[in-house]
């Protein structure tokens, strides 16, 4: 492995030339080339414009709005327990997710706090809905890459961790399964020795993937010192998750904040990555994955009892105030920032997704790569569309 | 087939090739948002398993393609390139509205950039209701299009009659009516 | 970015830390530190003058704060609409048009807002800034933050804010024809507009049970606490007016 700078260098050092050469006429004419806005290749109907000089793009441009839904002026018109249906849809791979901040965010508001057992139940279904989502990313990884067995392999064992959420929630993946003050029921009977099981079945998926795609040698020799992202880029831009902690940042909101969740209860380990290439973000996903099968299996070991349902009113009110609040979503920080003026609906709701700021990179880590490396550095940086648009 | 050029055709062809077209059925997939995920297990995945059914997923262009879902939001912005596909569709073609949104716009009825459903833009054959459909849907709807191109009258198609009613009474997979 | 001597890490996030830095980013921008909240080991606001935003982000940069994390707007202005819930027949109800800003502050109807982390402290700030109402343009953080660029474009976009020295302000979401600006309180809804919202429709029977009576989905459902709270989300009609039925 070449050094880190050294290689961005070169990268950087390709991509002025090609912009050099484009300039200079003696060169062919560029050329520029459009992706999307439907295209197998992508997570949904994102559009990317690269102009290119041969093989190589000396400047790309997403073209993001082509699922943009108006979440945030949505939920103007919205109830408080209506907006939960909603931001469900943001990210669509890990739903039950996608509600936790904004719960939070509520409660902080309302000064409430759900019992013990739903922040407990509700840490079990955050990780499983990353679980669901992240196996999903390492199966298309593949395809991306012309190897369309992974793919399989990750619809087949994805149901099984489906299977356990609609146990719970009664939903696929939609769940709508998180109130204000706790959570709409209890756990299923058999819950704790299915998801045991499918668990192990997680980590043999997981060890699967390994030989097959991260172990493989075609992937590593186009995933590795590809699409590098230094760590201050990396911070500038406002990249979380993964894609953060593969470039070195050691930064993991399960524990570095508080927030009335189970992660303070269990141990884990945050995985980096000081490469802050292609292959770096897909290994730290794989072992994220990992160590989130583990998370669920130690709060199955420390469920506690108790009701599931804090006391709250019929009519759920929010006093007037502002709250922040952002868990590490599968994708990355996802956050919202809610105002409330002490009516029935928010006055306001700042969404932030994390793939909205993971993708703002494209522009800055396109340059000077080659064609076929625009498609896996946008795998890695894995991105859902209705969580770049909202 | 001289025949149907002219516009005739003996029953028992017909039915044969009905048939045939009904199950070797390419499916363009036209996934949009959360419901192309579940498109995806329909497709892809070893539970669900849509080749059995006799639909091919994944061919390499709308050029190719008998049917198409369209899964997911329709935005405006998207409109134009879902109206652009469409057209490059070759006849006879068969469309599938999967979820809510598709159908109608879904939980953004309200929203000022979202198209209040895919039939504003190209006629639907099925709707596939939910938010999202659960994959037997999806997989129930497949099955009554091809119940439907059974019983299609090859021939008026040729000569371009489409008011066969079956062609134009839309289906709704679980019953209920088009409002 | 480098670390600055005043960046040390700390060991926990605390009242100390969140103090120390209103303390820092004082004598950093002075006068131009307008108004800041402090909640005790939860969060802080502070609020900056119009002419030192950028002068602001550059010290936060510099403190350590070198994780983007959003940069949005608030229309404080209550929404001429309210919630979308009035019936088109009758005549819109009076509102109140005050403008009333939130925590920290403020006086004019637009204010942006913004927040940067500090990754090694565990702690981030919630900016806020007034725009002027009458040329609401203010200075672009694109060259501090590389990421704030997106954000600015999508914050043109939804409020109709101008950012000088931004190098690109293309419409991001919506079709160059777009008019309006969709996150302003007083662009409409117009599907809201033009029929009643359902809501205000009391819950249609279902089609075997046409005989029967609506009941309200009050009764049928509040049997415990996490039930009724269940059934406040999955039914509205309490949170309205009751309709006509036939509507």
């Amino acid at each position: 492995m070449t050094d880190l700078s050294e290689r961005q260098q070169l990268s950087y050092i390709a991509g002025q030339a090609a912009d050099a050469r484009l300039n200079v006429e003696l060169e062919t004419e560029g050329m520029t080339l459009n992706i999307g806005p439907q295209h197998p290749a992508t997570h949904g109907t994102l559009r990317i414009i690269v102009r290119l000089d041969g093989e190589q793009v000396v400047w790309a441009e997403p073209s993001c709005g082509y699922m943009h839904r108006g979440y945030e002026k949505l939920t103007e018109v919205r109830t408080y327990p209506q907006v939960t249906t909603l931001v469900n849809r943001i990210d669509w791979l890990g739903s039950f997710a996608n509600e936790v901040p904004f719960i939070l965010a509520a409660e902080k508001l309302m000064e409430i706090e759900a019992p013990p057992r739903a922040q407990w139940i509700r840490t079990i279904l955050f990780e499983l809905s990353r679980i669901a989502n992240i196996s999903l990313f390492l199966g298309d990884l593949g395809v991306q890459l012309g190897a369309v067995t992974p793919a399989f392999f990750a619809f087949r064992d994805r149901e099984h961790v489906l299977n356990l959420i609609e146990s719970v929630t009664g939903g696929r993946f939609h769940p709508n399964f998180d109130r204000i003050g706790g959570l709409k029921d209890d756990l299923p009977k058999g819950f704790v020795d299915e998801t045991r099981r499918v668990m192990r079945k997680m980590r043999t998926y997981c060890d699967e993937i390994d030989d097959l795609l991260i172990g493989n040698e075609i992937f590593q020799a186009r995933t590795r010192g590809v699409g590098i992202i230094p760590k201050d880029v990396a911070l500038q831009y406002g990249l979380s998750g993964a894609n953060l902690r593969a470039s070195g940042v050691d930064w993991d909101l399960r524990r570095d904040q508080v927030v009335p969740m189970a992660w303070d209860d269990v141990d884990f380990k945050v995985w980096t990555h000081p490469d802050g290439d292609s292959f770096a973000r897909c290994w730290v996903r794989l072992q994220e994955t990992r160590e989130a099968t583990k998370i669920v299996d130690q709060l199955l070991d420390g469920l506690p009892a108790g009701p599931v349902m804090a006391k709250v009113p019929r009519i759920i009110k929010v006093p007037a105030g502002e709250a922040w609040v952002s868990t590490e979503n599968p994708l990355g920080e996802m956050g919202y920032y809610v105002v409330s003026k002490g009516d029935l609906g928010p006055f306001r709701v700042k969404i932030r997704s994390a793939s909205f700021n993971n993708i703002s990179v494209a522009p800055w880590v396109l340059r000077g790569v080659y064609v076929p490396d625009v498609i896996t550095i946008l795998a890695s940086l894995y991105f859902i569309l209705g969580d770049i648009d909202r | 087939m001289g025949l149907v050029d002219r516009g005739r055709m003996p029953g028992a062809i017909e039915k044969l090739m009905n048939l045939g077209r009904s199950y070797s059925m390419w499916v363009y997939q036209w996934g949009l948002a959360c419901c192309a995920i579940e498109m995806g297990a329909a497709f892809a995945s070893p539970r669900y398993d849509v080749m059995r059914l006799g639909v091919i997923p994944l061919p390499a262009s709308p050029r190719q393609a008998d049917l198409v879902v369209v899964s997911g939001t329709v935005t405006d912005k998207m409109a134009p390139a879902v109206l652009r596909l469409y057209d490059q569709m070759p006849e006879p073609k068969y469309v599938i509205s999967m979820g809510s949104c598709a159908n109608c716009g879904g939980p953004y009825w309200d929203s000022y950039s979202v198209t209040k459903g895919v039939d504003q833009l190209i006629p639907v054959d099925i709707y596939v209701p939910g938010c999202p459909p659960r994959p037997e849907a999806l997989l129930e709807g497949i099955v009554l299009l091809q119940q439907r191109i059974k019983h299609e009258d090859m021939a008026a198609k040729w000569r371009g009659e489409t008011t066969e009613p079956l062609r134009r009474e839309p289906i709704v997979v679980g019953g209920g009516n088009v409002a | 970015m480098t670390d600055t001597t005043e960046a040390e890490p700390q060991a926990l996030p605390g009242d100390g830390l969140r103090e120390g830095l209103v303390d820092e980013l004082r004598r950093r921008l002075g006068e131009a530190l307008v108004a800041t909240e402090l909640r005790p080991n939860d969060d802080l606001w502070v609020r900056i003058d119009t002419a030192s935003w950028r002068e602001a982000g550059e010290a936060l940069a510099a403190m350590g704060f070198e994780y983007f994390c959003y940069l949005s707007a608030i229309d404080w202005m209550p929404s001429p609409y309210g919630r979308g819930e009035d019936d088109p027949t009758e005549p819109p109800p009076e509102r109140t048009t005050e403008v009333v800003q939130g925590v920290t502050g403020g006086a004019t109807r637009f204010q942006l807002l913004a927040r940067v982390t500090d990754t090694r402290r565990h702690v981030g700030i919630t900016l806020k800034s007034d725009v002027p109402d009458d040329d609401p343009t203010m200075p672009s953080w694109s060259a501090v933050y590389a990421g704030a660029n997106w954000h600015e474009r999508e914050t043109h976009e939804m409020f109709g804010i101008g950012f000088a020295g931004h190098p690109d302000l293309r419409n991001m979401y919506l079709p160059t024809e777009f008019e309006g600006y969709p996150l302003r309180k007083d662009f409409p809804l117009l599907a809201r507009m033009v029929k009643p919202w359902p809501g205000i429709v009391d819950v249609e029977p279902m089609p075997a049970d046409e005989a029967v009576p609506t009941e309200s989905p009050d009764v049928e459902h509040a049997e415990t606490d996490s039930t009724a709270v269940a059934a406040a989300a999955a039914a509205e009609p309490d949170t309205s007016e009751p309709g006509d039925a036939s509507t």
